[in-house]
């Protein structure tokens, strides 16, 4: 879900479950010289630049990652119109340092993102609308929209920003390699489980066919989360993956 | 993005006519910008006095037409304020970091004392506290007059989670600021916020910050300045740096600071036109750019 990816991108390590754990203690005003930091039950433990650094990058599973999503939600209140908002942010900037415009043939260069019917599709139409700030010229293609204010809200954000929303997914690889420099796989994330059920069956078959980069979203769709440690990266290998460095 | 040449009278006649009904007050906004600290960008000097004006109204929004911008986005884009925060908050924090860079900070003056008022200008505020702690800077929150509506209340409860202490209260002695902290951020009144409306606590912090010797970061106005006229700008907050959200208001021009940023990168290039706004280039990813 979108609170995990946005921990990811702006680089926050998951790791220690050092954030989870921290609770806020009342802070009462003293008088004298540390009228300005209280104490703490961790005196010890604020956010150290120096075990942050030896810290490993952690890859989560779906229970963890699940877990570490409802503790956004439950217990730090956030909102997934802002995560989605910082995830889509930070995938968009994640692109544009992979792929930069000036690396690309076309200006401004176009890409394709295909957007789920989830919030990984939510986190792709963020990410559209801030790489048409970067100064790229995206379409989307989503096909199956959730009735939802939040889904709605994006899309029309992105529809008066002259982003296009595709009526019909290209049915060649060739038809998307000649108009698209990059395609951005918004499909599915760590939640996924099961079969993979039609359009996107068929849009994974095309995009297996491909042979412009593609960016994943948190997990390559259609990939179990689990299985990826093991060496399998689902349906086709992506050439990168935001959140999963 | 970034303002062409020179200014093309025929794309923004609402700027001419202000332009003309401010002539008798030019000549004032001309000697304020002087000061041993200024590094304006609007370059001084290097361009005509006329052009060095019409650069600064072309840019600067009023009050009417910031409200108009935010309603736009909300009501036709139906971006949610939630959204726009948290990109203002965001964005206001990656300017101090471009303002102050932390490899080059002590322990001490990676503390921040984020200042926050009750309404829109405190939630940005917020945020910005938040991502500066994501961002490996110890702030601490002054939010003494909470306000009840959902998005405040959780944002504090975000900033409070993650260990980011609310003090009960403020010196008046601005000694004790200048040594427990590196710098402040003022987010306490935005344009079109009436600095009566915010109760003594946040009056009484103003009074104190207006002696302040350590850097002072405003969100969007000083906070206390006249949106419009900057009418306040001599005694009121002077702060080393303006992070203008979105688009730069009527009152950055009587900023004397060191930096000006524009930050919150989300205007889409329609309501750009719509506005007549002339934003600096941003590069790249960015969503702060220097003015």
């Amino acid at each position: 879900m979108s609170g995990v990816r946005t921990l990811l991108g702006l680089g926050l390590l998951v790791a220690g479950s050092r954030l989870l754990r921290i609770k806020s203690e009342t802070i009462a005003c003293r008088s004298g010289p540390t009228w300005w930091r209280p104490q703490r039950l961790n005196s010890g433990g604020r956010w150290d630049s120096e075990v942050m650094a030896s810290t490993a990058v952690k890859y989560l599973s779906q229970e963890e990652a699940q877990a570490v999503d409802q503790e956004l939600f439950n217990e730090y209140q956030f909102s997934v119109d802002q995560l989605m908002e910082l995830a889509g942010l930070s995938c968009a900037t994640a692109i544009a340092k992979a792929y930069p415009p000036t690396s690309m043939s076309r200006s401004p260069p176009t890409v394709l993102v295909i957007c789920g019917p989830g919030n990984n599709g939510g986190d792709g139409l963020v990410c559209a609308r801030h790489l048409k700030l970067f100064g790229y010229e995206p379409t989307i293609y989503y096909p199956k929209r959730p009735n939802k204010p939040l889904f709605t809200a994006l899309v029309t954000q992105c529809q008066k920003m002259d982003i296009p929303f595709l009526g019909e997914m290209p049915s060649e690889p060739t038809m998307i390699d000649e108009l698209y420099e990059l395609v951005v796989d918004a499909i599915f994330g760590f939640s996924f489980k099961g079969d993979v059920r039609e359009p996107f069956h068929s849009i994974l078959s095309v995009l297996k066919g491909l042979t412009v980069p593609i960016a994943s979203i948190d997990i390559p769709s259609g990939a179990g989360t689990q299985k990826v440690g093991q060496g399998r990266l689902g349906p086709y290998p992506p050439d990168s993956c935001p959140h999963q460095v | 993005m970034s303002s062409a040449a020179g200014p093309d009278p025929s794309e923004a006649p609402e700027e001419r006519r202000f332009l003309r009904s401010l002539q008798p007050q030019l000549p004032d906004m001309g000697r304020a910008e002087l000061s041993s600290n200024a590094t304006t960008s609007l370059a001084w000097g290097r361009q005509s006095w006329l052009e060095q004006i019409w650069n600064t109204l072309a840019v600067c929004q009023s009050t009417a037409e910031a409200a108009a911008l935010e309603r736009e986005l909300l009501e036709d884009y139906r971006f949610g304020r939630q959204q726009l925060v948290e990109l203002c908050g965001h964005a206001s924090a990656v300017a101090v970091t471009k303002a102050f860079p932390l490899p080059a900070l002590s322990r001490k003056q990676r503390t921040v004392l984020v200042v926050c008022g009750p309404e829109q200008n405190g939630a940005v505020g917020l945020v910005c506290a938040r991502h500066l702690r994501v961002f490996e800077y110890e702030p601490t929150i002054f939010y003494p007059m909470r306000s009840l509506d959902l998005l405040h209340r959780d944002l504090t409860t975000q900033c409070e989670k993650m260990d980011i202490p609310f003090l009960s209260y403020l010196p008046t002695e601005v000694q004790l600021i200048n040594e427990a902290y590196g710098l402040v951020v003022d987010a306490v009144l935005g344009p079109g916020v009436e600095p009566g409306k915010v109760g003594g606590p946040c009056t009484r912090a103003l009074a104190t910050l207006k002696l302040l010797s350590i850097p002072l970061v405003s969100l969007d106005i000083p906070s206390g300045w006249d949106a419009e006229t900057g009418s306040d700008a001599e005694d009121g907050l002077r702060p080393d740096v303006l992070v203008s959200l979105a688009a730069p208001k009527r009152c950055a021009g009587r900023f004397s600071g060191r930096h000006h940023f524009v930050a919150g990168r989300f205007v889409p290039d329609d309501v750009r036109r719509k506005f007549a706004l002339r934003l600096p280039g941003y590069t790249g990813t960015d969503c702060v750019a220097a003015l």
